[in-house]
């Protein structure tokens, strides 16, 4: 079943088509020279707190606390990240975080235990997520405003639970265990590992993960390929409040406590993390690798500042100055590129 | 506050939530709990012939969202001294962080003619022509904490002493060092938010108490006085300070964090002082079996004076051991450091954090 | 063709080419329009008027050709300059900002402005006057224009041009979102303006209206102008024999053997309805069918095939497939049940352009390219290179992105997704819109090879040479509604546009 003679043949006066094999296969978009890119920047940042810190900064102890500090919000970006891909946006992952770590310390979930703690956190932290996507998906909400609602509401209802309280965790077990190591390793590090892990091969390597790149980049094509388009939002912003709960349970953890404030403008941090790693914010392209390494750049960053007893505001200048150069470095790879 | 029938309303309405959330019965039973049961309130008994219940007062009272310990205990604190007179009658508006909504707060209550208002600004200047307006249309404003711009805003001031917090946490500091003998130490101070002017004084406090004593201080971190962002601050800075002698955390809202960081890195050799005096940091203090030795009251009992020197201005009384007739203009509540020896004596003004 | 300027011609225009990548849009026209007439524009689908337009509001540079303007040579360098000399367009899709007012649109880039601030009641006054003379005082002009009905955006449309004080009005089928009675009022405002001496370009597929208010008409075809400034009561016969007769027949493979299987029904259509859109609508499909649908644009069709694929939801009918009826308006059903549609808006409805080759080709069919919810690349790819040398689609690189492909190798991607799902009917809409010459005769040697290999195909095309060429079977549909059915051996290319195009009565 094969076709007898090209098609240009037969035609007088049509301009020829340039040969397709001379079109770059990838045009305008590089993702492993963009990742490169990006760590290098992160290398270069590491260097700098090396020589601002010769004994400290690359100790084993700095970096573990680099990356328990990271754990928090990286799990949070790994959730946002599909988000943004699915070509939408959360605005609510702080206030999820917020409220799921405030409803599993309340002294009734407590009582249950440790593993209840758990459970529950998970429960809420779906729970949102789930409402987020039904609201968006069913309700036909833009994301901006259903997540602003939820991001509203949400820190509303965990300051309604806490009494606006500190909520201290009583359950010796459940900082044992989360405030524990495992083979050396802090078990907070291990969980950051495993989410992104888990979150690199569903978005890569499973139908979901490709559902999710369709419905970012043609939404419309997905429908008419018989993509389930509403289902599958509505389940992308599930596992964004299902990270948020992963990252309620560290933060209760690393505080010992849970309370309203926690996951104070985490969605800013994991919007800028996701954006870095060249995510692009109208759906449809985006990789993890570039997510973690956004937020290790930010962790670094903070580490540094600290480090050397530079005040906060610089720190914040910096990180503005970080977003745009980064993402300018990735443009310059990518000039061709047709929006 | 004891929890009023319309919050249990709520909750129920939030285990409702919960049902939906999909969690089922298991979450539900989460929220089966209401917050910790009030704690001891700072209620100040009138004295000698104040004691005696006057003509009716009402108050105006408006205040920052109560979003921190601190903050709450300020609100609850109000509330309680108000129910504990007859004849004073608290208006209360809802706690905002809104500049414009709080001067809209305050707008409404000189409307509505109450006798006295007492006034917590969330930020003293934007307020300050709000509390004029209201001295002008001869309603006495009491002043709580955070300073008005002119003092023709306020009739009389209420705060607490956040040079002095600096001053008592850094003269404790510099005794337990020499106590220690230690020649040459690293001092280390968790801040609160940099850009408050609260949180300039009490480092300018501690700097220069510090000072004083030939000492300096060190590594130095600023949190925003919430738990996660006083653990993650607290964090960085052990990593850059292999060794500390001192520190200094400002507040005992972001201390559970401290705490926690501290914990975290198995860091044991250092003394360590609070700020402002949460219940929990007091328990911590008395066990005496973590690095936090002190704290430095910054109490929120001040919101209870504030409302009985309110009463006693809408009845022209004065304050009952003075000599004057009238209400003072201005009262400093003192920063007490409390220790293990005393903090038994103080475990009343701890509020939750 | 091209004699000397009519003296007395408000602008002729002279052997004007136009040429974009692939395609020869305009190739030799010649159009003379007089002052005070209505000039009336005829051709099919793609024959250049939208281009011609375009042309003369100043949006496209000829790339040949001379343009005369009352005696003068003239170039159209811009929009604005179109304007400037009296030359002003009103779009079939109106150009107007909902947001504003009346007035605003209507002097929208030319407001009355001193020292930078708009006079605004000067402006409203300018409007109501304008209004009035086209029959409408009672818009005011102060309502948000998004407000109007499209009637009354029209007349902001047409105010807008007599605020430039044009001399040349060029409407593209204005009639086409209006009522009876405000048609008739715009052949009212059309006449007024004739007698003052302005000339209209007119743009209708409907010949009644022609011959209502038309003075001359121009014929185009294929780029060309076939016939210029004949009289407006030519006969219909002439009229459409002049727009058909394509000269590129020869791209239409003959079909030699019919491969219908008239004992296997594929796909029926009973009574199908879509309130505004179309009514009633039933017709069968045969293993090895193609069926192709004709109509202008705005007939329905596109509507019709997204109907039948689940894409949007009848009001009314069923759609069986293989016998079973299919749940209404759900996509999945009707890929589950074999259907597949390869949509009229190729890179917006298609594809996912940053993605590559396999992954447009697999989007469709995930579940059998996975194990357990996980993909398994490796047969994604070999399927798709496999798909891709069977289309003949080349480089066969599943691993292109699928922006870099041409477009006729980007519809070729879109039919390999429902080849790898082996579906039974296929609903082509355009298939070879924007698609040069030489890939179209592809694209036809392909469809035929499907319906070979027993896929029914349901093919709707504004050429109306090519559902000739290539159906079996013909349906003509007008408004929504389903004209007639033949065999395309008993049609002729007149005939089908004789039925598309006449009786244009307005549907009420």
């Amino acid at each position: 079943m094969t076709a007898s003679s090209p098609g240009t043949a037969e035609t007088v006066d049509q301009p020829v088509q340039p040969p397709p094999a001379n079109v770059p296969k990838v045009r305008g978009f590089r993702p492993d020279l963009r990742l490169s890119i990006l760590f290098g920047v992160l290398v270069v940042l590491c260097v700098i707190g090396y020589v601002t810190g010769p004994d400290t900064f690359l100790s084993e102890s700095n970096i573990s606390t680099m990356l328990r500090l990271a754990a928090a919000i990286g799990v949070v970006s790994v959730g946002m990240t599909f988000v943004i891909i699915s070509g939408g946006i959360d605005l609510s992952v702080g206030s999820m975080v917020a409220l799921a770590s405030v409803w599993m310390t309340t002294l009734a979930t407590q009582s249950y235990g440790p593993f209840v703690m758990v459970v529950c956190a998970l429960a809420v932290g779906l729970g949102a997520g789930l409402i987020n996507g039904l609201l968006i998906a069913y309700g036909k909400l833009v994301p901006f405003i259903a997540t602003l609602a939820m991001y509203a509401s949400a820190r509303g209802l965990a300051e309604r639970l806490s009494g606006r309280r500190t909520q201290v965790v009583n359950q010796q077990g459940y900082l044992d265990f989360f405030r524990g190591a495992f083979l050396g390793i802090p078990v907070l590090i291990w969980m950051l590992a495993v989410v992104y892990v888990v979150g690199w091969v569903v978005l890569n390597r499973t139908t979901f993960g490709r559902r999710t790149f369709a419905v970012g980049g043609n939404a419309e094509a997905a429908r008419l390929a018989g993509i389930n388009v509403k289902r599958h939002t509505a389940m992308v912003y599930a596992v964004a409040g299902l990270c948020c709960g992963i990252a309620a349970l560290m933060v209760v953890a690393r505080t010992t406590s849970g309370a309203s404030t926690n996951g104070l403008y985490y969605e800013l941090d994991a919007i800028a993390a996701v954006v870095i790693g060249g995510t692009l914010l109208t759906g449809g392209r985006g990789t993890l690798i570039g997510t973690l390494i956004g937020v290790l750049i930010f962790t670094v960053v903070n580490s540094i500042f600290t480090q050397n007893n530079l005040e906060t505001d610089v720190q914040n200048i910096a990180k503005g100055v970080i977003i745009v150069a980064a993402v300018l470095l990735q443009y310059g790879t990518n000039r061709t590129r047709k929006t | 506050m004891s929890i009023d029938p319309s919050r249990r309303k709520f909750l129920l309405g939030a285990s409702a939530l919960g049902m939906s959330l999909g969690a089922g019965a298991l979450v539900a039973g989460c929220t089966s709990n209401t917050p910790a049961a009030a704690g001891p309130q700072q209620v100040a008994g009138g004295s000698g012939a104040n004691a005696q219940p006057g003509k009716p007062v009402t108050i105006g009272f408006s205040a920052p969202a109560a979003d921190h310990g601190w903050m709450a205990a300020m609100t609850k604190n109000a509330k309680a001294q108000a129910a504990a007179f007859k004849e004073v009658t608290l208006d209360a508006t809802e706690g905002t962080n809104d500049v414009n909504q709080q001067i809209a707060q305050v707008e409404t209550l000189i409307n509505k003619k109450v006798g006295v208002l007492v006034i917590l600004p969330f930020d003293g200047k934007a307020l300050t022509a709000a509390g004029q307006q209201a001295m002008d249309a001869g309603i006495p404003v009491i002043n709580l904490d955070r300073v008005f711009d002119t003092p023709l805003a306020y009739r009389t001031w209420i705060g607490g002493d956040n040079y002095r917090m600096g001053v008592n946490a850094g003269d404790y500091i510099a005794k337990q060092m020499k106590a220690k003998n230690v020649s040459n130490p690293i001092i280390g101070e968790v801040a609160g938010i940099d850009s408050l002017p609260l949180t300039q004084e009490r480092s300018k406090g501690f700097k220069d108490a510090l000072a004083r004593n030939g000492f300096k201080v060190g590594p130095r971190v600023s949190a925003e006085f919430t738990a996660e962002s006083g653990e993650r601050q607290t964090a960085n800075l052990l990593q850059g300070a292999s060794k500390l002698d001192a520190l200094w955390n400002h507040d005992d809202d972001q201390g559970i964090g401290v705490m926690a960081a501290i914990d975290s890195a198995s860091r044991k050799e250092f003394v360590m002082v609070g700020g402002a005096g949460s219940r929990d940091m007091m328990n911590r203090i008395k066990a005496d079996n973590t690095v936090i030795k002190a704290t430095v009251l910054y109490s929120p009992s001040m919101a209870s004076t504030a409302i009985a020197v309110a009463r006693l201005l809408g009845q022209g009384k004065g304050v009952g051991d003075f000599a004057e007739h009238e209400v003072p203009a201005s009262i400093t509540t003192y920063s007490a450091v409390v220790t293990k020896d005393n903090v038994d004596s103080y475990l009343d003004v701890g509020f939750d954090s | 063709m091209s004699e000397s300027p009519n003296p007395e011609s408000l602008l002729t225009m002279t052997g004007i080419v136009k040429a974009f990548p692939g395609v020869r849009a305009l190739d030799g026209v010649d159009l003379d329009v007089l002052p005070g007439e209505v000039h009336c524009l005829l051709g099919q689908n793609g024959a250049g008027k939208s281009t011609l337009i375009k042309v003369l509001s100043g949006a496209h540079q000829p790339d040949d050709g001379v343009i005369t303007w009352r005696g003068e040579p003239a170039t159209l360098g811009s929009p604005v300059a179109a304007l400037r000399l009296g030359i002003a367009t009103m779009y079939q899709e109106l150009d107007l900002v909902p947001g504003l007012s009346v007035a605003e649109n209507i002097f929208l880039g030319n407001e009355p402005a001193s020292f930078g601030f708009t006079k605004r009641l000067a402006m409203r006054g300018a409007a109501r006057d304008l209004l009035r003379r086209l029959g409408h005082p009672e818009i005011p002009p102060g309502r948000e224009v998004g407000l109007l009905s499209s009637a009354g955006q029209q007349l902001v449309s047409m105010a807008r041009a007599l605020a430039h004080d044009a001399r040349l009005i060029v409407m593209d089928e204005p009639t086409a979102a209006l009522a009876a009675d405000e048609v008739d009022n715009l052949f009212r405002i059309v006449a007024e303006l004739t007698a003052e001496g302005v000339a209209v370009v007119y743009i209708s597929h409907r010949l009644d209206e022609i011959r209502r208010i038309g003075h001359r008409v121009t014929v185009l075809k294929d780029g060309r102008t076939v016939a210029a400034g004949l009289p407006a009561n030519t006969p219909t016969s002439e009229l459409v024999n002049l727009m058909s007769g394509r000269m590129v027949e020869t791209v239409f493979p003959r079909r030699d053997v019919s491969t219908v299987d008239e004992s296997r029904e594929v796909l029926r259509v009973e009574g199908l309805t879509r309130e505004g859109e179309f009514a009633d609508i039933g017709f069968t499909l045969h293993a090895g069918e193609i069926v192709g649908i004709a109509g202008l644009v705005g007939a329905g069709r596109s509507e019709l095939l997204e109907t039948v694929f689940g894409a949007r939801k009848a009001d009314a009918g069923t759609v069986m497939v293989n016998g079973k009826p299919l749940r209404p308006g759900s996509v999945p059903a009707a890929v589950a049940a074999g259907i597949g549609l390869a949509p009229e808006e190729r890179k917006s409805q298609g594809l996912l352009l940053d993605q590559s080759v396999a992954d447009n080709v697999t989007l469709a069919s995930l579940p059998a390219f996975s194990r357990a919810g996980f993909t398994e690349r490796g047969k994604e790819l070999r399927t798709a290179r496999a798909t891709l040398e069977r289309l003949d689609l080349r480089p066969a690189d599943p691993r292109r992105i699928a922006r870099t492909l041409s477009g006729g190798n980007q519809q070729k991607a879109v039919v390999a997704r429902w080849l790898v799902r082996d579906c039974s009917v296929l609903l082509l809409d355009e298939p070879t819109r924007g698609v040069d010459v030489g890939a179209r005769a592809e694209l036809y040697r392909l469809i035929h090879q499907l319906a070979a290999a027993g896929v029914a195909v349901l093919l709707v095309s504004s050429e109306v040479p090519e559902v000739l060429g290539l159906a079996d079977r013909v349906l003509v549909m007008r408004e929504g509604r389903l004209l007639t059915e033949a065999p395309a051996a008993e049609l002729t290319e007149a005939a089908v546009l004789d039925l598309v195009m006449e009786g244009s009565e307005v549907m009420t």
